[in-house]
C-alpha cells in the first residue's frame, strides 16, 4: 500500500519536474506568491552568513553566556571560542552597536563580568574566629505601625519566588507591613557565582534604594556544586562540603547576613527543602546547615527551615494533607520548587519569625477602639 | 533543547546541510532525521525516548492491524485499543495524580478516609502534542481516509524535531505525503522560513519574556499588593504575553521545517481581531481547533443531532480542550468560559434565525465593538489559565474594583508598548507582512544574512539573559 502511494507520488513528481523544465526552477517564485526561492545551498549560507555576523555583534553577550555556564569542558570550550571572537569583535569595533542599544535599554551593565566580591571585613559584623556577633542584640523588639509599617524587601533565586509571592498576599492583608518593591526574584543565581549575578553588589544597592527592615532570601538552590568565581586570591576550594568550600561558603553567606544587618535590617532565609533527587536533597542540607550556622552567630538572622516544614517524615512529600485531610500539592512537579499551597505554608513560616523579630501589633493596644467596621478584615498582625 | 538558544542553534546547523546532502537518499534520510530528532528529545530527558519509541511502536502495530482488518467489529475494537492507549498514556503521565487526588479530596468531604497512592510522575515534554498527532494517525486509518505508511515514515512523522515538544499539530495525511517525495533542494522557501524563525524570535525573546518579568509574573503571583490599573494590564500584558510566547514557537518551528524543505499547517492567525469566538476558535491554535472539531466534536455528532446535544457536544470539546491543557480545574474553567461563550453566540445566531431576524449590517464600528468585547471575554478566560488556584484568579478578578487609586509602578511606558505592540502588530494587513517576507527574498543571499545578522543582535540586546521555557512545553 505504501509503495503504491509512493510510485503515484513519484510519477506525480516527475510529471511536475516536466512542467518545471519550462520555466527556470531557481528564479520562479513561490507558487501563489512573489517569493523568490533559494536552493538549499545557499540557504545554508545564508544561516551561517547571519549567524557569524549575529555572533560578531553580540560577541559579548556570547562570552558572558558561556562564562556563566556550569563548570565543564562545554564552559571552556565556549570561553576559549568566545573569548578571541570578542576581542575581534572589538577590534572592527562591531561590538558598539550592541553596547550603545544595552545603554539606551538602561542596561548597560549586561555584558559585564563579575570576578571578584567585595564582603564586609571579617569580623565587622562576627567575632573573629566566627565568634557570637557584634551586632547589639535589641534590648526590645523594634516596634511597627500602620503609620510606621516594616517594608519587607523578598530577594533571591527561584526558589524564592512562590512563598514570596504568597507572603506578599499576607503583607498585602496586614496594615502593619508594606512591600519594598517586588519580588527579586533571579533565577540560577546562587553566592556562589558572581559572575552570573552579583548579589552582594546588589544587595548594598538595593539597602540603599529600598530601605528594607526585614529582608527575606533564599540562596543555595544553585550552589550545591563544587566551583565558585569570585575566589580571593591564592584561595582554592575543594569539592561542595569539603572544608575549603564550607569556609568560602560560609564566607560568603556570612558576608550576605553582615551586608544586611549592618545596614539595619533583619533577615529571614528560607532553607532550601528536601528534594526529589537524593543526591541534590544532600547538596542542599550540606548548604542549609552552613547558612543556619551562620544565622545562630547573629542576632538579626533567622533560618527558616523548610526541610522539616515540606517534609515531615523526612523525605521529599509532594502532597500534604491540609487541616481537613485533603491532599493539596506543596511542591512544583520539578521535585525542587515549591507548589503555591508549600508557598503557604513557608510564608506563614517566616511571619511567625517576623513576629519573633518585631513588635507588630502593640500599636492596636494603643490605637483608640474603633467600629468593627474599621478593623482591617483580616488583619493577622 | 530550546530553540532559541546556542545548543539549538548548533544542532541546527548540523542538521540542516546533512538533511539536504542526504535528501536524494529517502531511506537515509528518514534515518537521519530520526536520529537526529531522538538526539533532540533525549537532550530533555533521555529516559522518555522509550516512551516515544513505545508510542511509535504501538500506533504503528495498531493502525496497520485496523487496515488489514476487514471485519467492522474488530476494526472499531482494533481503534478503541488505540485510542484508550493513547489516553491511558496521557492520563498516566499527566493525569494520575489530578484524579486521583480530585478523588481523594472528593472522598474526604464525604467523611470516607482513604489513603491512595501518590505517583509523582513527572510530565514528558510534548507528550499532549505527539499523543494527539499518533490517535489523528490511527483514527484517518479507522476511516479509511488514510492508508498506513512504513514504520520509519510514520516514527520521522510522529518525533520530527520542530513540532516535537509543542505543535503545530500537524496531521499525518498533511505531513506523511511530503515524506513520499525528495524535498526540492533547488526551491526552498527561505525568505518566508527566515522572517518566521525571526519573528517567532523577537516575539518569545523580547515581547513574551519582557512582559511576564516586567508585570505578569508579579501581579498574578500576588495580586493584592497591586492596585487596580496594574492588575488590568496584567491581564493584557498576559494575553499579549501567552500570544507572543506560543505563536512565536510555532513561527519558530513553521519556519524551521520549511528550511529543511518541509510544510506544516498555519497556527495563528492574527486571533485578537477576532469578532466572535468562533472566529477566535479559527485563528487560536488552529491545529488544536481542527484536531477538536474533527476527532472529537464531529464523532460526539457536531450539530447534527438537534440543538441540546449542539450545546452539550460544544461545551463537552472546550471542557476537554480545557483539560488538555494541564491538569487542573482552572483551565477546566478557562474551557467552560469559551465553551459557554460558543453557546451563547450559537443560541444568539439560531434565535435570529427562527425569528426570521437577519443579521445587523456589519459596520466598522460594530466590528470594533464585537472585536472589544471578544477579546475581553478571552481575557477572562486567560485569567484563570494564568492563575494558579480559583483563589487567585478571584482576587485578581476582585482588585480590579478595588483600588484605582493607589500607585501603579508595574505600568511602565515599555510595558504599554510591548502591550500594543502585541496587539498592534495582528492588525497589520497580510499583503503588508507578504510583501515584506517577498521584498526580503528578492535580496541576494548576503543582504539577506546581514538583515538577519543584525536582527539577531537586536533581539539577543533586548532580550533578558536566559530564556524562559515556553509556556506551551508544559502541556
Amino acid at each position: 500500500m505504501a509503495r503504491s502511494t509512493e510510485t503515484r507520488t513519484r510519477s506525480g513528481a516527475q510529471h511536475g519536474a516536466g512542467a518545471a523544465r519550462r520555466e527556470p526552477p531557481r528564479t520562479r517564485p513561490i507558487e501563489g506568491t512573489d517569493r523568490r526561492p533559494l536552493p538549499a545551498g545557499k540557504v545554508i549560507l545564508v544561516a551561517v552568513l547571519a549567524i557569524a555576523i549575529g555572533a560578531l555583534l553580540n560577541a559579548n553577550g556570547l562570552r558572558k553566556t558561556a562564562q556563566i555556564q556550569s563548570a565543564g569542558w562545554q564552559r571552556d570550550l565556549a570561553l576559549a571560542l568566545t573569548q578571541p571572537l570578542a576581542d575581534l569583535s572589538h577590534a572592527l569595533y562591531l561590538d558598539r552597536p550592541r553596547q550603545w542599544l544595552k545603554e539606551a535599554l538602561g542596561r548597560g551593565a549586561d555584558d559585564r563580568i563579575v570576578r571578584s566580591i567585595t564582603l564586609p571585613a571579617p569580623g565587622g559584623a562576627t567575632g573573629p574566629g566566627g565568634g557570637p556577633s557584634r551586632v547589639p542584640r535589641p534590648q526590645a523588639k523594634p516596634v511597627f505601625s500602620p503609620a510606621k509599617p516594616l517594608r519587607v524587601w523578598i530577594a533571591g533565586d527561584s526558589l524564592v519566588v512562590v512563598p514570596g509571592q504568597s507572603l506578599l498576599q499576607l503583607v498585602a492583608r496586614n496594615r502593619v507591613m508594606k512591600p519594598a518593591g517586588e519580588i527579586d526574584g533571579r533565577v540560577a543565581t546562587g553566592l556562589t557565582r558572581p559572575d552570573v549575578f552579583d548579589w552582594f553588589d546588589h544587595v548594598r544597592a538595593q539597602m540603599r534604594t529600598l530601605r528594607p527592615t526585614a529582608v527575606v532570601v533564599s540562596f543555595g538552590a544553585n550552589d550545591g556544586h563544587n566551583y565558585m568565581t569570585g575566589l580571593p586570591a591564592g584561595v582554592s576550594i575543594g569539592t561542595l562540603g569539603s572544608p575549603s568550600w564550607t569556609r568560602e561558603y560560609a564566607r560568603r553567606v556570612g558576608g550576605f547576613m553582615d551586608l544586611v544587618i549592618q545596614r539595619g535590617g533583619y533577615l529571614f532565609w528560607i532553607g532550601a527543602p528536601i528534594a526529589r533527587s537524593p543526591t541534590q536533597s544532600r547538596s542542599f542540607a550540606t548548604i542549609d546547615r552552613i547558612v543556619r550556622r551562620e544565622a545562630d552567630k547573629r542576632t538579626r538572622a533567622y533560618f527558616i527551615d523548610t526541610a522539616s516544614l515540606l517534609s515531615p517524615g523526612g523525605s521529599f512529600e509532594e502532597y500534604l494533607p491540609n487541616a481537613q485531610g485533603e491532599l493539596i500539592r506543596v511542591r512544583a512537579a520539578d521535585g525542587v520548587h515549591f507548589a503555591p499551597a508549600g508557598g503557604d505554608r513557608v510564608a506563614a513560616k517566616v511571619l511567625e519569625s517576623f513576629r519573633q523579630a518585631f513588635d507588630l501589633t502593640s500599636w492596636q493596644r494603643r490605637a483608640t477602639p474603633r467600629p468593627a467596621a474599621e478593623q482591617p478584615a483580616r488583619s493577622i498582625g | 533543547m530550546l530553540f532559541p538558544t546556542s545548543t539549538f542553534t548548533i544542532f541546527f546547523l548540523i542538521v540542516l546541510p546533512l538533511s539536504w546532502l542526504l535528501m536524494s537518499r529517502l531511506k537515509r534520510w528518514r534515518i537521519f532525521m530520526l536520529a537526529a530528532s531522538y538526539v533532540f528529545y533525549a537532550w530533555w530527558d533521555w529516559h522518555f525516548i522509550f516512551l516515544l519509541g513505545a508510542s511509535t511502536i504501538v500506533n504503528q502495530v495498531l493502525g496497520v492491524a485496523i487496515h488489514r482488518e476487514d471485519r467492522q467489529r474488530r476494526r472499531k475494537a482494533l481503534l478503541l485499543l488505540a485510542v484508550a492507549f493513547n489516553l491511558g498514556l496521557l492520563g498516566y503521565f499527566k493525569y494520575y495524580d489530578f484524579f486521583v487526588t480530585s478523588a481523594q479530596n472528593a472522598l474526604t468531604r464525604l467523611g470516607l478516609e482513604v489513603s491512595p497512592s501518590i505517583a509523582s510522575i513527572t510530565l514528558p515534554v510534548g507528550i499532549s502534542f505527539f499523543t494527539f498527532q499518533a490517535l489523528s494517525y490511527v483514527i484517518d486509518i479507522y476511516r479509511r481516509t488514510f492508508e498506513p505508511v512504513s514504520f520509519g515514515k510514520f516514527a520521522v512523522y510522529l518525533s520530527f524535531f520542530p513540532h516535537l515538544v509543542a505543535g503545530p499539530i500537524v496531521r499525518a495525511s498533511e505531513f506523511l505525503p511530503q515524506l513520499e517525495t525528495r524535498r526540492d533542494p533547488r526551491r526552498v522557501d527561505a525568505g518566508r522560513a527566515f522572517m518566521l524563525i525571526l519573528s517567532g524570535l523577537f516575539l518569545k525573546v523580547v515581547v513574551a519574556n519582557y512582559l511576564a518579568t516586567h508585570i505578569v509574573d508579579d501581579v498574578f503571583g500576588s495580586p493584592e499588593v497591586h492596585s487596580s490599573l496594574e492588575v488590568l494590564v496584567s491581564i493584557y500584558a498576559y494575553a499579549v504575553q501567552i500570544f507572543a510566547d506560543f505563536c512565536g514557537y510555532t513561527n519558530m518551528a513553521i519556519g524551521l521545517a520549511l528550511l529543511l524543505g518541509f510544510v506544516f499547517p498555519q497556527n495563528f492567525n492574527a486571533p485578537y481581531t477576532a469578532t466572535s469566538l468562533q472566529d477566535f476558535w479559527r485563528r487560536w491554535h488552529m491545529t488544536l481547533s481542527r484536531w477538536l472539531r474533527d476527532y472529537l466534536y464531529i464523532p460526539l455528532g457536531g450539530n447534527r443531532k438537534g440543538p441540546s446535544r449542539t450545546y452539550v457536544n460544544l461545551m463537552l470539546v472546550m471542557l476537554l480542550g480545557g483539560l488538555w491543557h494541564g491538569a487542573a480545574w482552572t483551565f477546566v474553567v478557562w474551557g467552560g468560559i469559551h465553551g459557554a461563550g460558543l453557546a451563547v453566540e450559537r443560541l444568539v445566531s439560531q434565535w435570529r434565525y427562527r425569528h426570521g431576524r437577519a443579521d445587523p449590517p456589519d459596520t466598522r464600528g460594530r466590528r470594533i465593538v464585537k472585536r472589544l468585547v471578544v477579546f475581553h471575554v478571552v481575557c477572562l478566560a486567560w485569567v484563570f489559565f494564568r492563575a494558579d488556584s480559583f483563589g487567585k484568579a478571584w482576587d485578581m478578578l476582585g482588585r480590579l474594583v478595588a483600588d484605582w487609586s493607589a500607585p501603579s509602578p508595574l505600568v511602565t511606558a515599555g510595558v504599554l508598548v510591548a502591550v500594543a505592540f502585541g496587539i498592534g502588530v495582528q492588525y497589520v494587513p497580510g499583503r503588508v507582512l507578504g510583501s515584506l517576507i517577498s521584498g526580503f527574498s528578492r535580496l541576494s543571499p548576503v543582504a539577506q544574512a546581514a538583515v538577519l545578522g543584525v536582527a539577531l543582535m537586536v533581539t539577543n540586546a533586548m532580550g533578558p539573559q536566559g530564556v524562559a521555557p515556553f509556556i506551551y512545553y508544559q502541556f
